[in-house]
């Protein structure tokens, strides 16, 4: 069942571009659409977009890297590492729950090293990969996303994607220990 | 909350770099101007007034443990340069590499991102290989490290956002033929009874739910490249419909709030690493990464509609009492 879902969806991933592609264009063909000029019109943008993200990117970025560089991760661990421990996650998992909202490729690295020091199919190693798969980089999207139309007051989008981010790691928790449990 | 998080992330960061670096200087891991014997091995011999010799350093493993206060496995055998200066002086100097005990290796980075390690030889008998030596004064490492990973970030951030240009235009092309034969204008009566409680602001046939749902299909694959600029673009379409230029709706930070939640239904990277590291069953996450990833959607979405309601977030979407006549 689960080989049958995962494939399924394999199959969909690689479909899904050149379906769009297809689609689209194929779909403004019939509908004559002078498909090539409204390409080209619409792509002219993509440059501008690209370029007004940078400042946003470039705030968010190089805060994150002082935070990493400092070492200022252990601090903060050390202080949280009682709260988790009781709730039953090991204190190994805690930078990479910390940093996955913070850093999509530093996440990676530890969870990746994590890995390979405890195994892949350890209770470890299913709860950091489950951990990764459970959340995605808020800090990167936020500055990308509201960069993107020059939104400099983020109201609530922070402070709701963290407590989503919070509940991602959480619900990792539970359902790894449920299933692989120690 | 935004200001806050990144002055703190700032603030923080320079300080415990500060305060790290100052415990350092008080404890001395690095044993910065402590002398250091050892033995060199070494087959050279010269004649002339300034002798070079080349050799390998011998340092006991439990010497070198004891010294550092570190935990060495094996006997360090290090390739190393002796000179001899004009002045008399006698230099050492070791380039790391496979040899190179890792501590070395960190303070040869801590230094200055260097290629190899000095030290100054207070005492050398090329008769028995006997030597006595200052390595070089590390310090403030955690600064400099702070001080290098704020250049490099901010170059990093350049480099992710113009390597967007080229999907970007290609997206937004394919998005304005779809815009323009009528077909995103379908997909989005299809989604309709969904789209108008997630986003109750946003008019139920306008451009950006059409490009929300295209995003999050998208995201829901996988397709991370076709997923942003489809994001960028229903932000687009979404500030169009905001009455306050550069503040966030609630209809952005709900679909913002879908997007960080990180819904997928095959998390491929993970997968990926998974089987790269010999996962007996690297598919293994797939559920519980659903699991997961859906509670994350599921609390964010509440957390979203309960915060818009707070009146201080409702304020800051008034439109400012009185307008000033800024110039566009």
């Amino acid at each position: 069942m689960a080989e049958l879902f995962r494939s399924v969806i394999n199959v969909m991933s690689a479909a899904a571009i050149p379906l769009f592609i297809l689609v689209f264009l194929g779909w403004g063909l019939v509908k004559k659409v002078k498909v090539y000029e409204v390409f080209v019109e619409g792509a002219k943008d993509g440059f501008n977009t690209a370029v007004r993200i940078i400042p946003y990117l470039v705030a968010m970025l190089f805060a994150i890297g002082i935070f990493r560089a400092s070492g200022a991760m252990d601090v903060v661990v050390a202080l949280l590492s009682p709260v988790t421990n009781l709730i039953g996650m090991p204190a190994e998992t805690l930078p990479l729950a910390l940093l996955r909202p913070l850093s999509g490729s530093g996440s990676m690295g530890l969870m990746t090293e994590l890995m390979k020091v405890h195994g892949p199919d350890s209770f470890i190693g299913v709860l950091a990969s489950t951990m990764y798969g459970s959340s995605e980089t808020t800090f990167y999207i936020l500055a990308v996303y509201f960069g993107s139309v020059g939104i400099k007051n983020t109201r609530h989008a922070l402070p709701a994607g963290l407590i989503a981010d919070l509940f991602g790691m959480l619900g990792a928790v539970f359902i790894v220990r449920i299933l692989f449990g120690v | 909350m935004l200001n806050y998080v990144w002055i703190s992330l700032l603030l923080i960061g320079i300080f415990t770099a500060a305060g790290r670096d100052i415990a350092d200087e008080v404890t001395n891991p690095y044993r910065n101007g402590v002398p250091l014997n050892a033995r060199i091995e070494h087959s050279s011999r010269s004649a002339s007034l300034h002798p070079t010799y080349d050799g390998v350093l011998l340092i006991p493993a439990s010497d070198f443990a004891a010294f550092y206060g570190v935990a060495q496995g094996s006997d360090v055998r290090q390739p190393v340069t002796v000179t001899t200066l004009a002045s008399g002086a006698m230099r050492l100097e070791a380039p790391v590499g496979d040899a190179t005990p890792g501590f070395w290796k960190e303070m040869a980075k801590a230094a200055g991102g260097k290629e190899r390690l000095e030290g100054s030889v207070t005492a050398f008998d090329p008769a028995t290989g006997n030597v006595t030596v200052v390595m070089e004064r590390v310090s403030f490492v955690k600064i400099r490290a702070v001080t290098k990973a704020a250049i490099e970030y901010a170059d990093v951030a350049v480099t992710i956002s113009l390597g967007l240009i080229g999907v970007m235009a290609l997206w937004l092309g394919i998005m304005k033929v779809g815009e323009a034969a009528g077909l995103l204008e379908a997909l989005t009566r299809l989604m309709t009874p969904v789209t108008k409680r997630l986003f109750p602001d946003v008019p139920p046939n306008h451009p950006a739910v059409g490009a929300m749902i295209m995003n999050i299909a998208a995201n829901m694959l996988g397709l991370n490249n076709a997923a942003t600029p489809l994001g960028l673009k229903a932000m687009e379409e979404l500030n169009k419909l905001s009455p306050k230029a550069g503040t966030a709706t609630n209809a952005m930070c709900t679909f913002l709030v879908i997007n960080t939640g990180g819904l997928v239904l095959i998390p491929a990277t993970a997968i990926a690493i998974r089987a790269g590291v010999g996962s007996a069953d690297p598919g293994i996450i797939i559920g519980t990464s659903i699991f997961g990833a859906g509670c994350a959607t599921a609390a964010g979405l509440v957390a979203v509609k309960l915060l818009q309601r707070l009146p201080r977030y409702k304020k800051e979407l008034e439109p400012d009492p009185a307008p000033e006549g800024k110039e566009a």
